[in-house]
C-alpha cells in the first residue's frame, strides 16, 4: 500500500506536514474567532468602538501570525529565510500590483495619522456618511441612505477628508427674516430665549443673534448656534420650527418676497380704453 | 423619597413628576410628567426598588461626563492657602431595579432643566453639563430632589492670588451621599492661574448619609483616572 502521508512534496515536507499545518491554522482562525466574539461581547458597551475594532484586528491576525511562526519549521522554512523571501516577494508584488501597494500604505498611513474613526461622520470624495470601517486597502463608509461605499485607501488619503465629528463642537447658522414693522429686538430676546432652554444648545461659546441685513423683503437677523458635533444636526432641525412658531405667536411674522409696482400712468386709463 | 422600597403599591411624587408601580400579572412602572407618560414592563418574582440621586450628567441624553460648576461671582484665593466653600449641584434622579444581589437603573429624572457648554476650545476642549451656582460658606438649605450641596476644597499651591470663577469634575469617581439632603465632596488643587485639578473626594457632609449607587462606575472599564486637570482656565 503506498504511504500518501509520508509521501515527499518537497524537501523533507511530507503531505502529512502540510495536513498538520493546515489543520493548525484552521484550528487557530477557528480560536482567533472565538476570542475576539468574546471579547467583543465583553467589552461593546464598555469601549469606543474604533478602539475596539482596533484591539480586535490586533487579537484576531495576532493569534494567527504567532500560529503561523509556531508551525512554519514544519513546513522547512525558518524567520530569516521567509524575511528574505518576504522581501524578495514584496518587490515582485510592489511593481506587479502598485495601486494595491499604494492603497496599503495608504492604509498605513491613515490608521496612524487618524484622520478618521469607526463610526465618524465624513465626507470624501463627494460621499459623505459613518465611517464602517478602515480596511488596510479600503474604508467603508455607510452614506447617510443607507448605501455601503468602498473606498480605496489611497483616494482617501490623497482627497481633501470632511470630518463632522472630529472637532468636539461645531456653529450652525439661520437667516431669520421678519417684517419691516415688526420689533427686531423682542424678536431677538424670543430667540435668545428658545436658545437658553435647548439643552444641547451650548452656553459657552455664546449663541449670536443680530440684525445682519435690511433686505429687499424682510429684516434679516443672523442666529448663530453653538452645539456638540454629535447634536448639532438634531438642535437644527428642533429649533429652526421653534423659532418660527414662537415668532407667530408673539405677532412676529416671516413675510414672503413682495415687491411694490408703481404704475407710470394711472390704472383708470386702462379701464377708459375699455370703455 | 429616596430610598428602598418594594415593588408592590410603590408610588411616589416629585413635585411634577409621579412615578408608580403598578400589577397585573406583572409590574408596570410608570413615570407621568409634563413631558408626557414613561412605561416599562418589569418581569421579577422578588425585586425591590431603589430611588437615588445620580451623577447629573445623564439627561436629556448621555453625551459627556463632565461637570462644569460656574460660580456666580468669582473667587479670590490667597498662595499656599486651603479653604472649603459650599456649592449647588444640579440632581437627577435614578430609578433602579435589585433583585439576586444585581442592580441596574431603570429610569432617570429630573427636576432640573440640563444645559450644556463647551470647555476649552472646539478642537481639543470637552462638553460638560453645565451649572451655575452661589459660593456659600455654610451649608445652603435647597431642596434635595432639585439641587445637592458640594463641599468643595480649594487649595491654592501657587504663589499667587488665584480669581476663581468654574471648576470642572470629572463624574467618574464622584461620590453622591443622600439624607434628607443630597451631598458630594470634592477638591480643587490650583496649580497655576490657568491650570487645576479636581477630583472627588468619598465622605459625606454629616454621619449616617446613605451612599447613592453610582451609574459611572458599573458601566465603564473602571480604569478611568479619578483625577481632571482643568488646562483651559480656572
Amino acid at each position: 500500500m503506498i504511504d500518501i502521508l509520508g509521501q515527499k512534496v518537497y524537501g523533507d515536507v511530507t503531505v502529512h506536514d502540510i495536513l498538520f499545518v493546515v489543520l493548525m491554522m484552521t484550528i487557530a482562525t477557528i480560536v482567533a474567532r472565538i476570542v475576539t466574539t468574546n471579547i467583543r461581547r465583553a467589552l461593546t458597551d464598555k469601549m469606543k468602538r474604533d478602539q475596539l475594532e482596533l484591539i480586535l484586528k490586533i487579537v484576531y491576525y495576532g493569534i494567527i501570525t504567532i500560529a503561523f511562526i509556531t508551525v512554519m519549521p514544519t513546513l522547512g522554512l525558518n524567520l530569516s529565510g521567509l524575511l528574505v523571501a518576504g522581501g524578495i516577494a514584496g518587490i515582485i508584488i510592489g511593481f506587479a500590483s502598485q495601486s494595491v501597494v499604494s492603497n496599503l500604505v495608504s492604509g498605513i498611513f491613515l490608521i496612524s495619522e487618524k484622520p478618521i474613526k469607526i463610526g465618524d461622520q465624513i465626507s470624501v470624495d463627494g460621499v459623505a456618511g459613518y465611517v464602517e470601517d478602515i480596511h488596510i486597502l479600503s474604508t467603508v463608509v455607510r452614506t447617510y441612505d443607507g448605501l455601503y461605499v468602498r473606498i480605496p485607501n489611497e483616494k482617501v488619503f490623497t482627497s481633501s477628508i470632511t470630518n463632522y465629528v472630529a472637532n468636539v463642537a461645531r456653529r450652525f447658522e439661520y437667516v431669520v427674516g421678519i417684517r419691516y414693522s415688526d420689533d427686531a429686538e423682542k424678536a431677538i430676546q424670543i430667540i435668545n430665549r428658545l436658545i437658553d432652554e435647548h439643552p444641547f444648545a451650548l452656553k459657552n461659546p455664546e449663541p449670536q443673534i443680530f440684525v445682519n441685513e435690511l433686505g429687499d423683503n424682510a429684516v434679516n437677523i443672523v442666529v448663530r448656534i453653538w452645539g456638540p458635533s454629535t447634536e448639532w444636526y438634531s438642535i437644527k432641525t428642533e429649533l429652526l420650527w421653534k423659532i418660527k412658531k414662537e415668532l407667530e405667536e408673539n405677532g412676529i411674522e416671516i413675510p414672503f418676497p413682495q415687491r411694490t409696482v408703481w404704475f407710470a400712468n394711472d390704472l383708470k386709463l386702462k379701464n377708459n380704453e375699455k370703455d | 423619597m429616596y430610598g428602598y422600597f418594594d415593588l408592590s403599591e410603590f408610588s411616589a411624587e416629585f413635585d411634577s413628576v409621579r412615578i408608580r408601580i403598578e400589577s397585573d400579572g406583572f409590574y408596570r412602572y410608570i413615570r407621568e410628567s409634563p413631558d408626557g407618560k414613561k412605561e416599562k414592563i418589569i418581569l421579577t418574582k422578588d425585586g425591590r426598588i431603589i430611588i437615588n440621586p445620580v451623577e447629573p450628567v445623564n439627561l436629556p441624553k448621555e453625551i459627556t461626563n463632565f461637570l462644569l460648576i460656574r460660580f456666580k461671582k468669582p473667587v479670590f484665593i490667597e498662595p499656599k492657602t486651603s479653604m472649603e466653600v459650599n456649592l449647588t449641584f444640579p440632581v437627577e434622579i435614578g430609578v433602579f431595579l435589585a433583585a439576586k444581589k444585581r442592580v441596574d437603573v431603570i429610569d432617570i429624572f429630573s427636576l432640573q432643566k440640563p444645559k450644556y457648554t463647551l470647555y476649552g476650545n472646539p478642537r481639543m476642549g470637552i462638553i460638560c453639563r453645565y451649572w451655575e451656582s452661589d459660593v456659600y460658606s455654610d451649608v445652603p438649605d435647597v431642596d434635595g430632589f432639585r439641587e445637592g450641596v458640594m463641599r468643595l476644597r480649594i487649595t491654592n499651591s501657587s504663589d499667587e492670588w488665584i480669581e476663581v470663577t468654574n471648576a470642572v469634575f470629572d463624574i467618574f469617581g464622584m461620590k453622591i451621599y443622600y439624607d434628607t439632603m443630597v451631598c458630594s465632596s470634592a477638591s480643587m488643587n490650583i496649580l497655576s492661574h490657568k491650570v487645576a485639578e479636581t477630583f472627588f473626594l468619598n465622605q459625606p457632609l454629616r454621619e449616617g448619609m446613605k451612599k447613592a449607587l453610582e451609574l459611572y462606575t458599573s458601566r465603564k472599564i473602571p480604569v478611568m483616572k479619578k483625577k481632571f486637570v482643568m488646562e483651559w482656565g480656572i
